[in-house]
């Protein structure tokens, strides 16, 4: 096998802090190369070099063995690579072949050739087990599994050979994920390379042949996949060991109760759903997509609203909506911190003071106390240990994704509220800040907080849970204790195949 | 029509000229107008601007668009320019009022042309006597709707009246009842309001239609309306020659071109004028005037008797009115 | 981050200029000195007397409106507000009434007679006068903030027909007409000087008026005490951060437990209040309560100048200082075409130009922000 694309001592500063230094790999044909490395570990620029957004302030690269200097995207795909990103690059107003052939429709005697390109669209659908979309149909009524295979069977009408996939799979379904390792599968059949950058270290592991670690902007390690234990990964990716990926979970739980669900109901929502949080206790909330995890709880903080049952705090019953629930000592961190936990463009002490701001308001104009506030956010930063410069000026949308969850996480902090609710917390965040995360969230309720951690991802509520509840349709189908832990059964009963 | 209205124009730039006689040093004049909606508007502005040019003088042109306070800022931007003179047509008669006081203030004379301050004892005031003006031309539409009418009959009028913030609109309404009131037993009035305003006038003129049917008599505060008034009563079957069954006797007010045509057709019946090269020039010669003797708050109320013409006169003194004088241009 | 380390280039020194909360001020005085030379007249005392006192009741509305825009609303009924509390105001405290001009008002014989309106000749009437501007505005205020914050029905909408509705209201009130006959102690709020400025020597016994200009106005005290408020109120207090907060995100308000509706609502109040304060001074310095103040093109001016200061149309962001420039070189615009001797409608245009420059340098600083960040 020969080598496809080649960086020979490639590197970008940006101004003259490097980005990517002295970059040297082959990249052989046919292979499948997965790529790790921490936020800022030079991942996106390494791409957009290859994809002519940026160009190399040092070294070159080589395509089949010929320099190959691109200057915009549209070198990169004469050449013949693609990339499928996290947030697609689709017309959702238009349809499926049109998206297809935006960069130009084939015609004949003048008028576009509509019957060669359905033709066309269809037999690479085929190609792609898509059999069942339409060419005609709009992007925006599909899936978004569909989406990301209707980008793939762009890049394969374009004749792509080296095909690059950032984070595919995030907002994407168990199955849907599952259907695109397929679609890689054939993809390689037919002869094509592929790059794989993604932080879900076990898939990287499990479809890559080959992998190689970023970090700080070189390749700090590399070698076969067989060879390449998440372990190893991890301590390439962070450059030291984390001795495990959870911290361990410092207290046990008391028995006394903080919050209080019972029997919460809301048509086509939720059915009956009760559920416990004790002081000192992180509470997994497993579920497929769709369980009714994240309406729960919108309904517990009142941002929703809910027909049937109770909700009560140390015996409290909760009523109004969010500014109540915060008053009573509830904190909530949705899954979408960009639309719901932060303000981007603000500044991140801006951000960590939010919550809490009404207590620094002095009489009787409530002029906000800018001194006892910075005093206040400065150590909320330290506290937190959010990577940051002047947290006055710099606004949060600089941040890493950790680091922005650990803002969102701050701001409530700021509180000390009682019962902590975290939304798929480690969502898009890198490993070592997912590690601080967990700290945090062990620190919380070894303070004698409460916690519901809600998350997909079955590992880390495993890690960090004394107890998960599982939820399938809007009910609650029964909890687990920490002691009889067993990854095949959750899922059983997620998938409700057994109850607890 | 350029042809003859600068003939006109050039008729009051001698009389400038002799005026000013040993051609006085070139002025700066503000002319400030609050817009341009009208014929008779246009053709005041036409024959200030071209005089005062001709004569050697610079004009800044301010446009207010209708908005009172634009012209208020405008004013003063003028003073803060330095200009000699001002010539002013306000947007209405009370913010007239504040403006002279703004410029007598700052001593720069000046001068309202045409639409008067309510109070019209300040700066020099140049306005039509529109209320004799009003009743001499209704006069004569009711004499001829009394004549050909039964004895008992009670006849029906209307009058369309201008915004009554604007002193003019006031006189001429004024004048129109005191025509009527001299047999008010015979007459049913209904009053039309337009604010000046072409589409105002349309609506209510047609709701007033609408309401009573048949009209004997008609009275436009403005002659500028006479085409709104086509407009609601030709598919009526109202708009009708003299002579023709179902003539509607109609007078205006101003003498602009439209209403010349219009009584040469035998359509409208007669009409008020203004005399707008007189007050043009009034206006002119009077800021001019402040300016060499270096008055600073010249205070004069200059009326302009103006005319009505009417079918009577028409033959005679069609050339005394400035709207059949471009007409003639055409 | 990276850049902090690195020294400054040309360029980012330009884009530092560009990001500058002083930037509309730079502007602005660079303006007048590129025209200072053709134009003589612009630095008289006369004319800088002028451009200051043009600028007072623009400053108050487009302080109210910064604050809806902070929120990424938008409020069109502020010309409407003025209207009618201009109205409103001199129905009560005129001194005489005139039967001729406003016989067929339904306000004629109610609240205004030939011996002027209610409250004329009564003590304090003033202060009521006002006090009932005031209380219309923050109704109508009140209205425009419910259907936004309750009802959830857009801004624009809302105000559209706010806007329709009251000024009509309005030209009801009065049959279009003006109502003229205020006291002086109400004309004196719009005009009033508390220091002149004269320069030269003395050399009569007695100043003439015209060589006297005026510096320390009563509108200049108004607008610079509401101004200075606001901005208090915005940059320092719980309720601004609550307001950022809104306009930033206004999910992520809801969820940090911002009081969202009773901001929104509140700030709709806001906006109509300051309508009506600068209503004081319209009708004041016009020496009439007028149905038709506020028409036309006003709110392009409002809104033109309060999104040149930076204030950015999509929310979160909004300073009054910006908002402060913004008014500054809006009025030495108009002022500046009106020497130019151009006519109302190219005067138009080149203000529809400016708002639209300045619409792209919005979008160019958050383009250097991104930038920058990276």
């Amino acid at each position: 096998m020969s080598d496809l694309l080649t960086f020979e001592g490639l590197s970008k500063a940006w101004f003259g802090v490097p980005a990517v230094s002295d970059l040297d790999y082959a990249l052989r044909e046919n292979s499948l190369l997965g790529v790790i490395g921490q936020n800022g570990a030079g991942k996106s620029t390494l791409m957009n070099m290859i994809g002519g957004i940026v160009q190399p302030s040092g070294g070159r690269m080589l395509w089949r063995g010929a320099p190959y200097a691109p200057q915009s995207a549209a070198d990169a795909s004469k050449v013949g690579i693609a990339f499928i990103h996290q947030e697609l690059n689709l017309f959702t107003n238009l349809s499926v072949a049109e998206n297809l052939y935006v960069d130009g429709f084939p015609r004949k005697f003048g008028i576009i050739d509509w019957a060669a390109i359905n033709e066309r669209t269809r037999s690479i659908l085929q190609r792609l087990s898509l059999d069942d979309v339409e060419p005609s149909v709009k992007v925006g009524q599909l899936s978004p599994g569909e989406r990301q295979l209707v980008e793939i069977a762009r890049a394969l009408h374009n004749e792509a050979q080296l095909i690059i996939f950032d984070e595919p799979t995030t907002s994407l379904t168990h199955r849907e994920t599952e259907r695109l390792f397929e679609t890689i599968a054939t993809l390689r059949e037919e002869g094509r390379t592929i790059v794989y950058i993604s932080h879900i270290l076990g898939d990287v592991q499990s479809i890559s042949d080959g992998i190689a670690v970023l970090r700080d902007g070189r390749l700090v390690d590399h070698g076969a996949a067989a060879d390449f234990p998440v372990s190893r990964m991890i301590k390439s990716m962070i450059g030291r060991d984390l001795g495990g990926l959870f911290p361990p979970r410092s207290n046990q739980p008391d028995s006394d109760l903080i919050l209080s669900a019972r029997s919460i109901g809301q048509p086509g929502v939720l059915e009956k759903a009760s559920i416990d949080v004790r002081k000192g206790e992180v509470l997994g909330l497993f579920g497929l997509m769709g369980a009714g995890r994240s309406e729960l709880a919108r309904v517990l903080f009142g941002l929703d609203p809910h027909a049937t049952g109770d909700i009560l705090l140390n015996g409290q019953p909760l009523t109004g909506g969010p500014r109540n629930r915060i008053a009573a000592g509830m904190a909530f961190v949705t899954e979408n911190r960009r639309e719901e936990g932060l303000m981007l463009d603000a500044s991140i002490a801006d951000n960590l003071a939010l919550v809490s701001i009404d207590r620094f308001g002095r009489k009787p104009f409530a002029l906000v106390d800018m001194e006892a506030l910075s005093t206040r956010t400065e150590a909320m930063k330290a506290e937190l240990s959010i990577k940051a410069g002047n947290i006055a000026r710099q606004a949060a949308k600089t941040l890493s994704g950790g680091n922005q969850q650990k803002v969102v996480i701050g701001k409530w902090q700021m509180q000390s509220p009682k019962l902590f609710i975290l939304d798929e917390p480690t969502r898009g965040v890198d490993v070592g800040a997912k590690y601080e995360i967990y700290t945090l969230v062990d620190r919380i309720a070894a303070d004698g907080g409460g916690v519901l951690m809600i998350s997909s991802e079955l590992d880390e509520l495993l890690g960090m849970a004394d107890r998960i509840v599982v939820m399938n349709r809007g009910e609650v189908i029964g909890s687990v204790d920490r002691a009889d832990f067993d990854r095949e059964k959750l899922l059983a009963m997620a998938f409700r195949e057994v109850t607890a | 029509m350029n042809l003859l209205k600068t003939t006109s124009a050039a008729a009051i730039v001698a009389a400038a000229a002799a005026f000013t006689g040993t051609g006085a040093n070139a002025a700066n004049i503000c002319f400030a107008f609050q817009d341009l909606e009208t014929e008779f508007w246009v053709a005041g502005h036409m024959a200030i601007t071209t005089t005062l040019t001709e004569a050697g003088h610079t004009v800044l042109e301010r446009n207010a668009n209708e908005d009172a306070n634009k012209q208020f800022e405008q004013i003063k931007d003028c003073i803060a320019q330095g200009v000699d003179a001002i010539i002013v047509i306000p947007q209405d008669g009370e913010s007239a009022v504040t403006i002279v006081k703004e410029a007598q203030a700052a001593d720069v004379p000046i001068a309202v042309f045409n639409r008067p301050p309510t109070d019209t004892s300040k700066g020099i005031v140049v306005v039509a006597d529109n209320k004799t003006i009003a009743e001499t031309a209704v006069d004569s539409i009711v004499e001829e709707a009394l004549a050909s009418a039964p004895a008992d009959k009670t006849l029906n009028a209307i009058i369309i009246v201008g915004d009554l913030g604007d002193p003019n609109a006031v006189g001429r309404k004024d004048g129109f009842y005191a025509a009527i009131n001299k047999h008010q037993d015979r007459f049913n009035v209904v009053e039309v309001a337009s604010k000046w305003d072409a589409a105002t006038a349309l609506a209510n003129l047609e709701a007033a239609v609408t309401a009573n049917p048949e009209v004997d008599l008609l009275f436009t505060s403005s002659d500028f309306l006479f085409p709104t008034i086509r407009s609601v009563f030709e598919p009526r079957g109202l708009w009708k020659k003299r002579g023709e069954d179902g003539h509607v006797l109609m007078a205006g007010l101003d003498g602009d071109k439209t209403a010349c045509q219009l009584i040469k057709e035998g359509y409208v019946d007669a009409t008020g004028v203004q005399d707008l090269y007189f007050e043009a020039d009034a206006a002119l010669k009077g800021v001019l005037e402040a300016i060499e003797n270096d008055e600073a708050q010249p205070n004069v109320l200059i009326e302009d008797p103006g005319f009505a013409l009417t079918q009577a006169n028409l033959a005679t003194d069609e050339m005394k009115m400035w709207g059949c004088i471009l007409l003639a241009g055409e | 981050m990276t850049t902090e380390t690195a020294r400054p280039s040309p360029l980012q020194r330009v884009s530092r200029i560009l990001l500058s909360d002083y930037f509309v001020l730079y502007l602005s005085l660079a303006y007048v000195a590129a025209l200072a030379p053709f134009y003589p007249v612009l630095l008289t005392p006369a004319n800088i007397s002028n451009v200051l006192s043009n600028m007072w009741p623009l400053l108050i509305v487009a302080t109210g409106q910064t604050f809806v825009l902070a929120i990424a609303g938008i409020d069109l009924s502020q010309g409407a507000v003025i209207a009618v509390t201009s109205v409103i105001c001199a129905m009560l405290i005129a001194v005489t009434g005139n039967e001729a001009v406003l016989g067929n008002a339904p306000i004629w014989g109610a609240v205004i007679d030939g011996d002027g309106g209610l409250l004329s000749g009564v003590t304090g009437g003033l202060a009521i006068a006002i006090l009932a501007m005031v209380v219309a505005a923050a109704l109508i205020g009140l209205l425009n903030g419910v259907a936004v914050a309750v009802f959830g029905m857009p801004a624009f909408m809302v105000t559209l027909v706010t806007m329709l509705v009251v000024s009509a209201f309005a030209i009801y009130l009065s049959m279009s007409e003006n109502i003229s006959g205020l006291p002086e102690a109400f004309i004196d709020l719009g005009k009033g000087d508390l220091v002149s400025v004269y320069f030269g020597a003395q050399e009569e016994s007695k100043i003439p008026r015209k060589v006297i200009y005026s510096f320390v106005t009563y509108p200049m005290v108004i607008a610079i005490a509401v101004a200075v408020f606001a901005h208090y109120l915005l940059n320092r207090t719980v309720f601004g951060r609550y307001v950022f907060a809104i306009g930033s995100n206004i999910r992520n308000a809801q969820i940090s437990g911002v009081p969202v509706r009773r901001i929104v609502v509140a700030i709709f109040v806001i906006s109509a209040v300051c309508a009506a304060i600068a209503s004081i001074l319209y009708s004041a310095r016009l020496e009439a309560g007028r149905p038709t103040l506020g028409a036309g093109t006003f709110l392009l001016d409002v809104i033109g100048a309060t999104v040149i200061g930076g204030t950015s149309l999509f929310g979160g962001k909004a300073k009054i200082i910006w908002t402060f420039f913004g008014v500054l070189f809006f009025v030495l615009l108009s002022n500046t075409l009106n020497l130019m001797n151009l006519s109302a409608f190219q005067v138009d245009m080149v203000k529809g130009a400016v708002i639209l420059a300045a619409a792209l340098l919005d979008v160019l600083r958050t383009r250097i922000t991104r930038e920058t960040a990276r």
